[in-house]
């Protein structure tokens, strides 16, 4: 057993740890809810959550009688979606009349298209954006593409059209039909080449995600009617777009950032600068003490950094003097790094000095509550301020689990050395006074300090043999 | 040329500073009014109360709804406790006047002191700044590539009970295996959640009415859906807050100087080690080399280069954590296929190798703690005679 109060610190701070790693988790979960839930409607067939979806998505989610679409789709889909973004970039020469040339010649396309089952595509007449046509999706993926029931009839139109060319024959024209209504907000000219959802529950996107794919025969019934709404709710229907709101608050937002960033580089900046240093300045002068303005914050997590850089240097000093130099060059070069790393060493020990006179002189205050003492390699600068978030670009799944993988692993580490600091400063005392169970107690301390608990050592008794 | 400009500069700041006060109090958390400030100016003691409450929310670390930091608690707490709660933080933080100390408890005196303590805190850091980035809509999926925000910040204070007693050692096994199974439960979550965010992020390409954003993130499908489902009032609101992650917290250590004293004797130790294994290679080196010519000194200098550049580089891994361009706090993660080449935005691969570095840096004071730890247990079994010790295989 160990003593109480000793107990009592170890218990609580490996407790800590536990509500850390349990606080984590929830977040954690907390956004695995929110993701499954959001794809859920996507990929019905795919969810193991087998939850009854609310009413306003049933009618978004036929379930497809095929089953989940195979990468090779996925990456025609991809393919695809590249096709109408370079859709889009030509579009952007079409001045806002063509608007008008669209509904009718997709209103046009689409009583072509139900009266027949043509291979020919769709192709509206006199638009410029036949000049799309050179772009040209894969053709696997006319069988494959078709909406559910509770799609966008504008989208069943697109994919109509698809599908009906795609049955006849293997011509791969999509572009004209879907190229109207999938196009990505990106282009931002038009309303209609905006996205937007057209009915309720229906919360598809740009393109189709796969399990909403159906046989076709389902559509043509539907056409005549996509017609018709078509022709009335053209401007603002048929597209994928963010609430109005949303996008307003969103241009608002980000330029309002960028004001606020491009504030700081100002010359103004320069004497506020100044004059918050002489400010600083002053109440330290007038506050009676010396002072260095060093926290006890900072303190303890500087005396903590030179820790961490005592144990680096450790560790490259036993690296060279375990190495054996081959020749002169090497020699000379052990021997400066050594003199190098002695001259840090100093550099260190006098930094240590500095802070505790700072400490002493000071009479620091005592930690506030909760707050941590200090990480192990803290960040360096606090002085850059958190403007409007950077971007990450990450280019695959995988990139971005071992991103995350690798944050994890820090943040275990910082923990992992907090708690070795922590169990060594209790433990090893009482591995020094002997008392009852020593054995069993120096075993148990070896396996928690020298192997993370992971493993254990085995004492055996010496005996003589007799 | 330049006095007159500085005149014109502050009889345009005097013209300003009104306004600067208004939106100063608009904008800092339960805000007083330009009033109070004035008041305090004076010293009155009316304006104190107010001015207490505003350190005590500009302290006090700002939790998602901008509550105060104890969630626990259902009110906010009392005057004295935001007082001395004020006090203690504010020392912490190093502020050097000693009236602030002196003001009593009740919050009825000190408005001027406690106008300069927050002219203080807003002329040290980018104060303003900071709570905003603590309060805002956070649009994107974000992920905090250091942890110092969230480090400023403590976890949720959970009352706990402790166990008084004296527990065995095998209790501190078991909790230890615990928290080993948590990180590994936790690891597993956070690969399904990365999965999922990855599709989420294909489906919606091309969505986004921000090109170079390209696509949505799960806040802003969340939106689109339930904007669909008449909700669109409300999903701005739900917008989650804080995407950050707590950090572990250790509780007050209570031998704060331990750790002081024990640096600076393993920093002379190292010092002792290093001293007498450089002096005698140097003096042999000089002895051997002593004759040399001056075609040697270009290739001295060279490698003087190279070996300071290593020790810079050795410097850098403790002192900044190994990237000085690393950026500060939350990045929002844009899935791109687009190459290396140009665009704004931090490449996952870079993010990677220098987390790589630091977590070799980690690596190696862990190791070399249980190092030390292996040393010091095997001097104490040493002393007792007649056992064998079996260190577990695996190494």
């Amino acid at each position: 057993m160990l003593p109480a109060d000793c107990s009592r610190r170890l218990v609580a701070e490996l407790r800590d740890a536990l509500d850390a790693c349990a606080e984590r988790q929830r977040q954690l979960e907390r956004s695995l809810r929110v993701s499954r839930r959001l794809l859920r409607t996507w990929e019905p067939a795919e969810t193991p959550a087998p939850q009854p979806t609310p009413a306003p998505e049933t009618s978004g989610e036929a379930p497809s009688p095929e089953s989940t679409p195979s990468s090779q789709d996925l990456k025609e889909l991809e393919l695809l979606t590249q096709a109408l973004e370079k859709a889009v970039r030509v579009r952007k020469g079409i001045s806002k009349t063509g608007e008008r040339h669209k509904a009718l010649s997709l209103k046009s396309g689409s009583a072509a298209t139900s009266a027949t089952t043509a291979s020919a595509p769709s192709r509206p007449s006199g638009q410029a954006s036949c000049r799309v046509s050179e772009t040209k999706p894969p053709r696997g993926i006319q069988q494959t593409v078709v909406p559910a029931r509770g799609l966008p009839e504008s989208r069943l139109l697109s994919v109509g059209d698809r599908t009906h060319m795609g049955r006849g024959s293997r011509a791969t024209k999509p572009g004209p039909g879907p190229r109207d209504q999938q196009i990505p907000p990106s282009a931002a000219l038009q309303a209609p080449e905006a996205f937007t959802l057209k009915e309720k529950g229906a919360d598809v996107d740009c393109w189709l995600p796969q399990p909403l794919w159906k046989p076709c025969s389902g559509l043509e019934g539907g056409s005549p009617q996509s017609a018709a709404s078509l022709s009335t709710g053209f401007p603002d229907r048929i597209l994928l777009r963010l609430p109005m709101a949303y996008r307003k608050a969103a241009s608002r937002n980000s330029r309002l950032w960028a004001q606020l960033s491009s504030a700081q580089t100002s010359d103004s900046m320069d004497a506020a600068a100044t004059a918050k240093t002489q400010f600083l300045q002053k109440m330290q002068m007038t506050s009676g003490g010396p002072g260095s303005g060093l926290s006890a914050a900072a303190v303890e997590a500087e005396v903590g950094l030179l820790r961490t850089a005592c144990l680096l240097l450790r560790r490259r000093m036993e690296e060279v003097l375990s190495a054996d130099p081959a020749d002169c060059m090497q020699e000379y070069r052990c021997l400066l790094t050594l003199e190098g790393l002695q001259a840090i060493t100093e550099q260190c020990l006098h930094r240590l000095q500095e802070l505790r006179a700072a400490v002493v002189g000071r009479q620091l205050g005592p930690w506030p509550v909760g707050r941590r003492p200090g990480a192990s390699l803290p960040c360096g600068g606090g002085t850059d301020p958190l403007w409007s978030p950077q971007l990450l670009l990450y280019s695959s799944t995988q990139e971005l689990q071992t991103l995350e993988a690798l944050r994890l692993r820090l943040a275990m580490l910082d923990q992992q050395i907090h708690l070795e600091k922590v169990l060594m400063a209790e433990l090893l005392p009482l591995v020094g006074t002997q008392g009852p169970h020593w054995l069993a107690l120096c075993r148990a301390v070896h396996s928690l300090l020298c192997e993370g608990g992971e493993r254990f050592l085995t004492v055996l008794r010496d005996e003589p043999a007799d | 040329m330049g006095r007159r400009r500085r005149r014109v500069d502050r009889g345009a700041a005097v013209g300003a500073l009104p306004e600067a006060i208004a939106a100063l109090s608009r904008t800092l958390p339960a805000g007083p009014s330009p009033e109070i400030f004035r008041r305090a100016k004076f010293d009155r003691p009316e304006a104190a109360p107010a001015l207490w409450q505003l350190l005590f929310r500009v302290l006090s670390p700002l939790s998602a709804d901008g509550a105060s930091a104890s969630p626990a608690q259902g009110e906010p707490p009392s005057t004295e406790a935001q007082v001395r709660a004020v006090k203690s933080e504010l020392r912490s933080q190093g502020y050097p006047r000693q009236a602030l100390a002196q003001l009593p408890e009740d919050g009825s005196q000190g408005s001027r002191e406690l106008l300069l303590a927050l002219a203080w805190l807003l002329a040290r850091g980018p104060l303003l700044e900071r709570l905003l980035a603590q309060t805002r809509v956070r649009l994107g999926d974000e992920i905090p590539l250091c942890e110092c925000e969230a480090l400023a910040r403590p976890g949720p204070p959970v009352p706990r009970v402790e166990a008084d007693g004296p527990v065995d050692i095998r209790h501190l096994q078991w909790l230890m295996g615990k928290l080993r199974f948590q990180w590994r439960k936790l690891i597993t979550s956070q690969q399904e959640q990365c999965a999922l965010l990855g599709k989420i992020h294909s489906y919606t390409r091309g969505c986004h009415s921000d090109r170079s954003l390209g696509h949505l993130s799960v806040a802003e499908t969340e939106l689109l859906r339930d904007a669909e489902g008449g909700q669109q009032d409300t999903v701005l609101g739900t917008c989650p807050p804080e995407a950050s992650q707590p950090t572990f917290v250790p509780r007050i250590p209570e031998r704060g100087a331990g750790e002081w004293e024990l640096v600076a004797r393993e920093l002379q130790a190292l010092q002792e080690e290093l001293r007498g294994a450089a002096e005698p290679r140097r003096a042999a080196w000089e002895a051997r080399v002593g004759g040399w010519g001056p075609e040697w000194s270009a290739v001295q200098r060279a490698s003087r280069e190279a070996v300071g550049l290593e020790l810079a580089a050795l410097q850098r891994a403790w002192e900044r954590g190994g990237a000085a361009a690393q950026p500060h706090g939350p990045c929002r993660l844009v899935k791109s296929d687009a190459g290396a080449s140009g665009g704004p935005g931090l490449r996952a691969a870079q993010v990677i190798e220098v987390l790589r570095s630091r977590e070799a840096c980690l690596e190696a004071v862990l190791c070399q703690l249980q190092r030390q730890c292996r040393q010091e247990l095997a001097r104490l079994a040493g002393a007792l005679p007649g056992l064998i010790w079996i260190l577990p295989p695996g190494r």
